[in-house]
């Protein structure tokens, strides 16, 4: 059986990097009674995963971790267990069970929802969404580690609209396609013509799809 | 924009922001309304160093179970974090609430090495408190301990109290006679008075004189007249280490740092009385705690923090009364939650072929040992008892049992050293791997590696070797590199030795009076800071410094002191006595050994405090 717990990052924890992150909840395991299996091996580790790392000094709502368990128990006895093991800047939110057969988490992950708050020239980058909607195709760079390539970024973005100092956005989050919200943001600005706004971009929810190919929220799969 | 949220903006554009959150599970959050004293704990050392550090964690945890006192940590920012906090005018600040350091009540310094030194002086220029003790109107008191402490004087200008020996109970002191003083409405100084009065091992500099002779020597130190002070102050003890408090939740870092496991200190002080060893001597007499509560103490803390390992800790584990029950228990008790149990800092001559054996179950590490001098002779002169038959007996054993790494410790530049000596330690070295050898292939784990490592010897107060000087640079870069070249004889050793430079600044503050506030003053103008880390270390902004100040390193460093001669640190009692000290000194010279003192008392002195080696 494994469980997934939906947890939250938020305050001054959204400077804790993906990697530290593992540790520590590995960590946070050994101070629960969860039965969580281990890996075999010379160096023995819970068998866990995440859906998706994100990056540092983002904060979110909808962090999944995917967790071998040994023997069954109960929803109330999870939560209990894993909330007494975190700090408040890591709220545990929900957890369901799922067969060990069921897919990774990870590998059903689709999309993501961000919020990005925009703390000055909302209205210059209010303007550019307008017109990145309309856009059949708008080019950027995208970085990754070993390479840089201008990719037309349009198709990535599902859904985009903004708010009073806010932007609301579903963005792709595949192996093959990935958009980033800085990256959104970054060339949001570059159509404005202005400076990167200082912002705080907050991930509201992971997106797969079901069976139907309805886009759904990942604790729902 | 407050602080936090300008300490939060700083974030993105630092190396490691982990070091800076706070925040961590385990530390310990309170309401500023709800105490009457607010006590900053500082390392004045990077985050990773600080939290490695069990002396912050033992009085973190004893001082936050008051209900009337909230402590907190304080590090020293990484230089990255240190320059974006000047240029924006951002304050040194707590770990866990972000409040500027110079708003806290008393600020309490661990003084661990005196490479820390100028971090020190750093931190109050970042936090906006007067660096001179004598121009502070307000702001907190700067309290410092730890084994720097025992000779504080370099350090005398800038702080207000020293505390020396155990702090479990001082730190308590400091603070009640902290709240009756401010009670009282009586001038700054009258803290000051009190501390020295009633604070147990409690030392104030700015109540002595220091009278100096024409050579540049000391002639006195002496309380001022009506002051109250002490004219020789004993450090502050504590005699029973199994009641004494120990944290039983610990902070769990979010970022990897040096020691990132659980400590259990298993007993203070040792018997050996290895005569170049400072903690050997200020540390004494040996506390053990015992069994039971270590593994009392053992679970409540593997279930509070997650960790998957322990680390026994003392200056001779091997020395404990109880080890092979200790460990034995430990390890099948912990076996099945994959919690791991290592010994640091092993003896060679008390390595118990059983508990090898079941430390390997759990895991196989390299074998740590530390002969420290390559002859017998010289190895008798510092009173390392333990002979080479030992040491052979020891690795032989380790490599029947499957180890096939061996590290070995040893110092260059100790008293009497001759050439012969150093090449010692490559004989020894060759030693080594012939038992390893003799044991046969099918029974030894394949792949020998031998790491032997020689610093350079630092000679520090309260011990026997106080009176001498340093062995000069060049005479010890000769021997690092004959002994290079010897060991390049020896098949499958990797030699590791530092930087002479380093240890001379080492030896200058170790033996250093107040004159030398000058140049640590100079160093930090000069951009000094880190000095314990070679990257930032710089010889030449240290000899500036020196210049500056019209301070002759040589005479600190190099100098062999006259026994009769007033030391700067005269009037601090460690617990040892300057008799016990002179007598070692003089034995040292001619090579005779004194023995463990669990075999028989050797006067070192300790038993003048009240319920002390009983």
């Amino acid at each position: 059986m494994r469980a997934i717990f939906r947890f939250g990052k938020i305050g001054r924890l959204k400077f804790v990097s993906h990697l530290d992150l593992q540790r520590y909840m590995q960590r946070a395991f050994s101070r629960t009674e969860l039965p969580v299996a281990f890996s075999q091996g010379f160096n023995p580790h819970p068998v866990m995963s995440f859906a998706s790392a994100l990056a540092m000094g983002w904060v979110s709502e909808y962090e999944v971790l995917d967790v071998k368990l040994d023997t069954p128990i109960s929803k109330e006895f999870a939560l209990k267990e894993m909330r007494s093991a975190l700090p408040p800047e890591l709220p545990v939110y929900e957890v369901r069970f799922v067969d060990d057969r069921h897919a990774s988490m990870m590998s059903l992950v689709k999309m993501s929802d961000y919020e990005i708050e925009i703390l000055e020239n909302m209205d210059k980058i209010k303007e550019a969404a307008r017109e990145f909607l309309l856009s059949e195709s708008v080019m950027a760079i995208r970085k990754t580690k070993s390479s840089e390539r201008e990719i037309n970024i349009r198709p990535l973005c599902v859904y985009l609209s903004s708010q009073e100092n806010c932007l609301k956005t579903r963005l792709m989050l595949t192996e093959a396609d990935t958009l980033k919200p800085d990256l959104l943001l970054k060339t949001l600005s570059e159509m404005a013509g202005i400076e990167v706004p200082r912002c705080q971009i907050k991930r509201t929810k992971l997106i797969g799809l079901a069976k139907s190919g309805r886009e759904t929220p990942l604790m729902e799969l | 924009m407050n602080l936090s949220d300008r300490i939060d903006d700083m974030m993105a554009k630092v190396l490691k922001p982990s070091r800076y959150l706070g925040s961590e599970f385990g530390s310990i959050m309170k309401n500023a309304e709800d105490v009457s004293v607010r006590y900053a704990f500082l390392f004045p050392d990077v985050y990773e160093v600080a939290m490695s550090h069990l002396g912050m964690k033992i009085l973190y945890h004893t001082l936050n179970k008051r209900d009337d006192v909230w402590c907190e940590r304080v590090c020293s920012p990484w230089p990255d974090m240190e320059k974006l906090m000047e240029e924006n005018g951002v304050p040194l600040f707590s770990l866990e609430s972000r409040t500027p350091v110079k708003d806290f009540d008393l600020l309490g310094i661990t003084l661990q090495y005196e490479m820390s030194f100028t971090n020190i002086l750093k931190a109050l220029s970042l936090s906006g408190i007067e660096l001179y003790q004598k121009d502070r109107v307000d702001g907190p008191f700067v309290i410092c301990g730890g084994p720097c402490a025992y000779n504080p004087e370099p350090l005398c200008d800038f702080v207000d109290v020293f505390t020396l020996g155990d702090g479990e109970e001082t730190i308590h002191q400091t603070v009640d006679v902290y709240k009756r003083w401010k009670e009282s409405g009586a001038p700054r100084e009258e803290y000051l008075k009190m501390c020295a009065r009633e604070v147990d091992g409690a030392y104030v500099p700015s109540l002595y004189d220091v009278v100096y002779n024409d050579d540049g020597t000391i002639a006195s130190v002496t309380p001022k007249e009506g002051s109250g002070a002490k004219e020789l102050v004993f450090k502050a003890l504590v005699n029973d280490l199994t009641a004494a408090d120990y944290p039983e939740k610990l902070i769990v870092p979010y970022g990897e740092v040096v020691h990132d496991r659980i400590m259990l200190e298993i007993f203070r002080g040792c018997t050996r009385g290895c005569r170049f060893c400072q903690a050997g001597m200020v540390y004494r007499p040996v506390r053990e705690r015992s069994m039971d509560r270590l593994l009392e103490i053992a679970d409540k803390l593997v279930k509070a923090t997650g960790f998957d390992e322990i680390s026994l800790m003392s200056l001779s584990s091997g020395d404990y009364s109880c080890l092979p029950e200790l460990a034995h228990e430990m390890i099948t008790r912990y076996m099945k939650k994959r919690v791991k149990i290592s010994l640091p800092s092993q003896r060679i001559d008390t390595f118990l072929k059983d508990t090898l054996k079941e430390t390997q179950k759990v895991r196989k590490t390299a074998l740590t040992l530390a002969p420290e001098a390559g002859t017998q002779r010289l190895r008798d002169v510092i009173n390392k008892g333990v002979t080479e038959e030992d040491l052979i007996r020891a690795v032989t054993d380790a490599f029947e049992e499957g180890w096939s790494a061996v590290k070995l410790y040893f110092m260059i530049g100790l008293p009497t050293e001759t050439d012969e000596d150093v090449l010692g330690i490559a004989d020894l070295a060759e030693k080594v791997r012939k038992a390893y050898f003799s044991v046969p292939k099918d029974r030894r784990a394949p792949g020998l590696r031998i790491t032997v490592s020689a610093s350079v010897f630092v000679p520090k107060a309260h011990t026997p070797f106080q009176w001498s000087g340093q062995l000069d640079k060049e005479t010890v870069i000769r021997r690092q590199k004959m002994l290079k070249m010897e060991l390049n004889k020896v098949k499958g050793v990797d030699f590791k030795y530092h930087e002479p430079d380093v240890s001379y600044i080492e030896a200058v503050f170790a033996r250093g009076d107040r004159r030398l506030s000058k140049v640590l003053r100079e160093a930090v103008n000069l951009g000094c800071h880190f000095d314990g880390w070679t990257e930032f270390f710089d010889n030449e902004k240290w000899m500036q410094a020196f210049k500056n100040a019209g301070i002759d390193p040589d005479f600190y460093a190099a100098r062999n002191i006259d026994v009769n001669e007033c030391l700067a640190w005269g009037h601090i009692d460690s617990g040892v006595s300057q008799a016990f000290l002179k007598r070692e000194w003089e034995k040292a010279q001619r090579a005779e050994t004194t023995q463990d003192c669990r075999k028989g008392c050797v006067g070192c002195g300790v038993k003048r405090y009240g319920g002390a080696c009983e």
